[in-house]
C-alpha cells in the first residue's frame, strides 16, 4: 500500500464561463493551450503531483462549468476542497465584479479555512483589457487572499499560482499538526488519506490532525 | 385488436391459473417446428374434475379485449378474464389445437425449478423429462407455489429444485395444508400477493382465513419499497379486514415436514438480446408516402426508425418530421407554405436583435452579456470538426445568428451553456440556417426542462435515474449509495445534452434521431444511462470504485462507447422492467405506462397515453401491431418482442 505521494490536497477552480479555467488547468497537467477547447458541462479533474520542499503533493484540481445555472450542481462538489482558485478574466469586467459573488459562494458551500487565491488570466491579450492589474491587487487585499495575474496561452504565472496554493495549504496544515501534536509526539505521519478526503463536509484541517 | 367472437368456454372447465409468456423448449414426440414458440402455461380443471397443467401457443389464443394485463394474469373463474379461443382462426384450429401439451396431473410425478428459476420441466416417468418450459415473464416460482395448491410435494434430498409428486391431489388435502407456504410474502411482491390472493376468492371463505391472517401482513406492511402505491381492489381490502379482526393472533404459521418454504426474489426476468435493424431506407421512406407527399403509417415509420435509425442520405428530410418542423401529414404544397411561413418569422426574429445599434447595445447589458456567452460557447464548439474548423469560419456565424435568434424566439429561457452543443449536429447535416433553427427549436422543445433556471428538470432526471438505477441494477446502485454518489450528479453531462459530448457525430446522429420517436417509451434516454452503466458495472464495484473514481471514470468513457450495443441493452432493459412482476408504479410513471392501478398517471400532461373513463388504456396501447422488417416479426414496442427470440 506504498503511497506515491506524502500529501493529497484538494483543489477547486471557480470563476465565470469563459474566463479560461479549463485552459489553466489544461496548462497546469498538459502544459499546453488549446484554443479551440469545449465548455465545461458538469464536473471534472485532474491530477498532477508536484514535489514541495521534498514533499510529493498529489493536485487534485477540480474543474466546474462556470454558468450559473449549474451552480446547484457544482458546489457539491466543493466538500472538502482544501484551495480554490477564483479565476477572472482581465478582458471582461463583469467576470472580476462577480469575484464578490464567488467569494460568498464559497463561504456558503467550503469549509470556512479553505485557502483562497485569485487568478486574472489573460493577460496575454493587453490590448483588449478592462480590468487593470491594479484593481486586481486592490480587491485581493480587501479580501486579505492572494492575487497573481495570468496567461494560460502563454504560460505565465500559471506553476506559480498552483505552486503557491498548493505551499499555503501545506503550511496551513503543518501548523495546525504542531499545535495539536506537541513536537515530541510527531511521528511521521504527515500522509494524508488518498480516499474518502474529499467527502466530509467538516474541515480537513480538524481531520488532518486526527491522522 | 381484431376482436374475437366471445364464445364462453364450457362451464365446468375452468382456467385455474394461467402464466404467459412460457416458452416450449422441449417436448419428447413433437416436431422441432412445434418447440420455441411462446405460449400460456395454465392449469386447468377440466370437466370431470381432473386437473391437468396444459400449455398452449400463443396463436391460437386471442385475449378479451379487457384483459390489459399482460403479466401474471391470474385467470378468475368466476370474473371476465377469460381467454376465448378465437372465432376466426377456424382454418388453423385443429393443427393448433394438436400443438396443446397437456399434462395431467394425476401423472404428474416429478418437476424440476432450474436456470435461475426460468425453467421449468416435468416428467410423468421416472427418468425422463418429457417437457421442459421456459418463463419469459419473471420466473417460475409463483407457478410452483400455484401448482402446489393442487399437489402433495416433498422436494429431494439431493436436489433442492426437484419436487417428487407425494400424493395426487384432492381438495379436501389442499385445503388441510398449512399454509406454509405463504411465507412466499416475505418477500415484496405485491404481484404474488395479488394473484393468489385472486386465487383464494375462488375457495371457501373459511379455508382462506388462516391465509389471510398471514397475508394482511405482507398487503399493510409489506410493500412500503412500491410506494404503497399498489391498490387492492376494495373487495378483497374488505375481505382481509374482516379476516384480520377474526383471526389476530393466529399468524404463526407452522412449517409441516415434506412442505418447503418457497420465498421469491423479486428478480427481473432475462434480458433479451433485441438485435438493431437497419436504417430506414431512401425506398422505404419514399414508399411510406402518398402521392401528395403526405407520411402515413407515422406509427410504423417510427418504429422502423426506432430499431434502425434513418439512412444518412435520408436525415435531412426525415429529421424535419422527426423535431416537428413538418407535421406528418403534410403535402407538398403545404411544406413549401410552412417552409415560406416559418423563413419569414426566422428573419423577422432575427431582425429584432440585428437591428440593435451598437449604441443601443451599449447600454444593454443584458443583451451584451447573453451575446458574449453565446459568442464563447460557438467558439468553443466542435471545432476540432472540419466543418467548424478554422479562423473565422462562416458557419460559426451561423452557429451564432441562430443561438441569438433562438434567445429572441424564447426569451426567458435565453442562452445556456449545452445549446450551441444541441445545435451543432443538425446545422451540420441540415446545412440551412432557416431549417436547422426550427429543427433545433423542435428538439428544444422536448429538452426544455434541463435548462430550468434551477436545474429542477435536470435534478428530476437524475433522481428517476437512480431510481430506475435501483430496480434495474440494484448492486450498482447500492455500490453507488455507498460512495456518496446516490445523486447521479456524474451523469449530468450526459442527460444535459443527450449524450451528445459522448459520441462522434456519426453517432449522436443515430442516438438523438431513435430518442426523437419517443418509443418505446418515456424516458428511454435514461434506459440508455442505465444500459451505459450497466456494463460499467463490474469495473465499478470489483474495482471499489469511489466518489471521484467513479465520476473520472464516467467521464473519461467519452468516444469509448459502442451506440448499437448500448441501444440494444437499452431496449432490453425496457423489456426486462416491463415484464417484471414486482414493477413498481414508481417505474411505471417513470416510463410513462399505465400504474398497476389504473389510476391516471400522475400528471397525464407528461404522458401521451390515451385514457378511457375507466382508467384502462385505449386499446391502441394494446394492439399488437406487427412490422414484418428484415424477415423478423416485430411487435408494437410497447409489448414484448419476445417473438424475435423465438
Ligand atoms: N488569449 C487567451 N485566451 C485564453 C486564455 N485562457 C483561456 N482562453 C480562451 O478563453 C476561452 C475560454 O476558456 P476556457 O478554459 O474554456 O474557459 P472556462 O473558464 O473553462 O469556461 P467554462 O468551462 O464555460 O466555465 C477559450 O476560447 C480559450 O481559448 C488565455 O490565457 N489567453
Ligand atoms: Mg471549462
Amino acid at each position: 500500500m506504498a503511497k506515491t505521494y506524502d500529501y493529497l490536497f484538494k483543489l477547486l477552480l471557480i470563476g465565470d464561463s469563459g474566463v479560461g479555467k479549463t485552459s489553466i488547468l489544461f496548462r497546469f497537467s498538459e502544459d499546453a493551450f488549446n484554443i479551440s477547447f469545449i465548455s465545461t458541462i458538469g464536473i471534472d479533474f485532474k491530477i498532477r503531483t508536484i514535489d514541495l520542499d521534498g514533499k510529493k503533493v498529489k493536485l487534485q484540481i477540480w474543474d466546474t462549468a462556470g454558468q450559473e445555472r449549474f451552480r446547484t450542481i457544482t458546489t457539491a462538489y466543493y466538500r472538502g476542497s482544501m484551495g480554490i482558485m477564483l479565476v477572472y478574466d482581465v478582458t471582461n469586467e463583469k467576470s472580476f465584479e462577480n469575484i464578490k459573488n464567488w467569494i460568498r459562494n464559497i463561504e456558503e458551500n467550503a469549509s470556512a479555512d479553505v485557502e483562497k487565491m485569485i487568478l486574472g488570466n489573460k493577460c496575454d491579450l493587453d490590448s483588449k483589457r478592462q480590468v487593470s492589474k491594479e484593481r486586481g491587487e486592490q480587491l485581493a487585499v480587501e479580501y486579505q487572499i492572494k492575487f497573481i495575474e495570468t496567461s494560460a496561452k502563454d504560460s505565465v504565472n500559471v506553476e506559480n499560482a498552483f505552486y503557491t496554493l498548493a505551499r499555503d495549504i501545506k503550511a496551513k496544515m503543518e501548523k495546525k499538526q504542531e499545535a495539536s501534536n506537541p513536537p515530541g509526539a510527531r511521528g511521521g505521519t504527515h500522509q494524508l488519506k488518498a480516499t474518502d478526503q474529499q467527502r466530509k463536509p467538516t474541515s480537513w484541517l480538524s481531520r488532518c490532525s486526527i491522522l | 385488436m381484431s376482436c374475437s367472437s366471445t364464445e364462453d368456454l364450457p362451464e365446468q372447465y375452468k382456467e385455474l391459473f394461467t402464466q404467459d409468456g412460457v416458452l416450449l423448449k422441449a417436448c419428447i414426440g413433437r416436431p422441432i417446428s412445434d418447440l420455441n414458440s411462446i405460449g400460456m402455461l395454465c392449469i386447468v380443471q377440466n370437466p370431470d374434475s381432473t386437473k391437468c397443467i396444459e400449455w398452449r401457443p400463443n396463436d391460437l389464443i386471442t385475449i378479451d379485449s379487457d384483459t390489459q394485463d399482460q403479466e401474471w394474469a391470474v385467470v378468475n373463474t368466476i370474473g371476465r378474464r377469460q381467454r376465448t379461443l378465437s372465432g376466426n382462426m377456424t382454418s388453423d384450429y385443429a393443427a393448433a389445437r394438436a400443438r396443446i401439451v397437456k399434462i395431467p396431473l394425476d401423472e404428474l410425478k416429478t418437476f424440476k425449478v432450474a436456470r435461475n428459476s426460468q425453467q421449468m420441466q416435468f416428467s410423468t416417468k421416472p427418468g425422463i423429462w418429457q417437457n421442459t418450459f421456459y418463463f419469459q415473464h419473471g420466473n417460475a416460482e409463483v407457478f410452483v407455489s400455484q401448482l402446489k395448491n393442487h399437489l402433495k410435494t416433498a422436494k429431494t434430498r439431493h436436489d433442492r429444485n426437484t419436487y417428487v409428486v407425494v400424493e395426487p391431489n384432492t381438495e379436501s388435502q389442499v385445503l388441510n395444508r398449512s399454509f406454509a407456504e405463504l411465507d412466499i410474502f416475505t418477500e415484496n411482491t405485491t404481484d404474488v400477493v395479488w394473484g393468489l390472493v385472486s386465487n383464494f376468492k375462488q375457495r371457501p371463505y373459511e379455508t382462506t382465513m388462516e391465509a389471510f391472517s398471514k397475508l394482511t401482513d405482507i398487503v399493510y406492511y409489506g410493500n412500503e419499497g412500491l410506494n404503497g402505491q399498489r391498490d387492492v381492489s376494495d373487495e378483497v381490502a374488505d375481505l382481509l379486514t374482516k379476516s384480520m379482526s377474526a383471526l389476530e393472533d393466529s399468524t404463526s404459521v407452522t412449517k409441516t415436514e415434506g412442505y418447503e418454504v418457497i420465498s421469491v426474489k423479486p428478480t427481473l426476468p432475462p434480458r433479451p438480446c433485441i438485435p438493431r435493424g437497419t436504417p430506414l431506407s431512401t425506398e422505404k421512406w419514399e414508399g411510406l408516402q402518398d402521392t401528395d407527399g403526405r407520411i402515413l403509417e407515422v406509427e410504423g415509420v417510427k418504429q422502423l426508425i426506432f430499431r434502425g435509425g434513418v439512412a444518412h442520405s435520408i436525415r435531412h428530410s426525415v429529421w424535419k418530421y422527426l423535431l416537428d418542423y413538418y407535421p406528418w401529414n403534410a403535402t407538398h404544397a403545404d411544406i413549401r407554405k410552412i417552409q415560406k411561413k416559418k423563413t419569414e418569422e426566422y428573419f423577422s426574429m432575427k431582425l429584432q436583435w440585428r437591428s440593435i445599434t451598437e449604441k443601443q447595445e451599449s447600454r444593454f447589458s443584458e443583451y451584451r452579456e447573453r451575446k458574449s456567452l453565446v459568442e464563447k460557447d460557438v467558439n468553443r464548439t466542435d471545432r476540432t470538426h472540419p466543418f467548424f474548423a478554422g479562423d473565422n469560419n462562416p458557419n460559426l456565424m451561423v452557429l451564432q445568428d441562430i443561438l441569438m435568434t433562438y434567445a429572441m424566439y424564447n426569451f426567458d429561457l435565453g442562452y445556456v451553456q449545452g445549446m450551441s452543443d444541441i445545435l451543432a449536429p443538425l446545422l451540420l447535416l441540415l446545412g440551412n440556417e432557416v431549417d436547422s433553427f426550427w429543427c433545433f427549436a423542435g428538439f428544444m422543445e422536448k429538452i426544455l426542462s434541463n435548462f430550468d433556471i434551477d436545474q429542477a428538470g435536470m435534478k428530476q432526471q437524475l433522481l428517476n435515474l437512480q431510481q430506475l438505477l435501483t430496480f434495474a441494477v440494484p448492486d450498482l446502485a447500492k455500490h453507488l449509495a455507498t460512495k456518496d454518489s446516490e445523486n447521479m450528479y456524474f451523469c449530468f453531462r450526459w442527460l444535459l445534452v443527450w449524450f451528445k459530448r459522448e459520441f462522434s457525430f456519426s453517432d449522436i446522429m443515430r442516438l438523438w434521431e431513435v430518442l426523437w420517436t419517443g418509443l418505446p417509451c418515456a424516458n428511454f434516454h435514461l434506459l440508455i444511462c442505465v444500459a451505459i452503466l450497466d456494463a460499467e458495472k463490474d469495473v465499478l464495484i470489483s474495482g471499489d470504485y469511489g466518489f471521484t473514481e467513479i465520476l473520472k471514470h464516467v467521464n473519461d468513457l467519452s468516444m469509448c462507447l459502442d451506440i448499437d450495443k448500448i441501444l440494444s441493452t437499452a431496449e432490453g432493459i425496457y423489456h426486462q422492467l416491463i415484464s417484471a412482476p414486482h414493477l413498481s408504479d414508481q417505474i411505471r410513471i417513470i416510463l410513462g405506462i399505465p400504474t398497476a392501478s389504473n389510476k391516471n398517471p400522475e400528471d397525464p400532461s407528461d404522458t401521451d397515453i390515451p385514457e378511457q373513463e375507466n382508467g384502462k388504456p385505449e386499446s391502441r396501447e394494446m394492439e399488437e401491431v406487427t412490422l414484418e422488417y428484415n424477415g423478423l416479426q416485430i411487435s408494437v414496442v410497447t409489448k414484448t418482442v419476445w417473438a424475435l427470440l423465438a
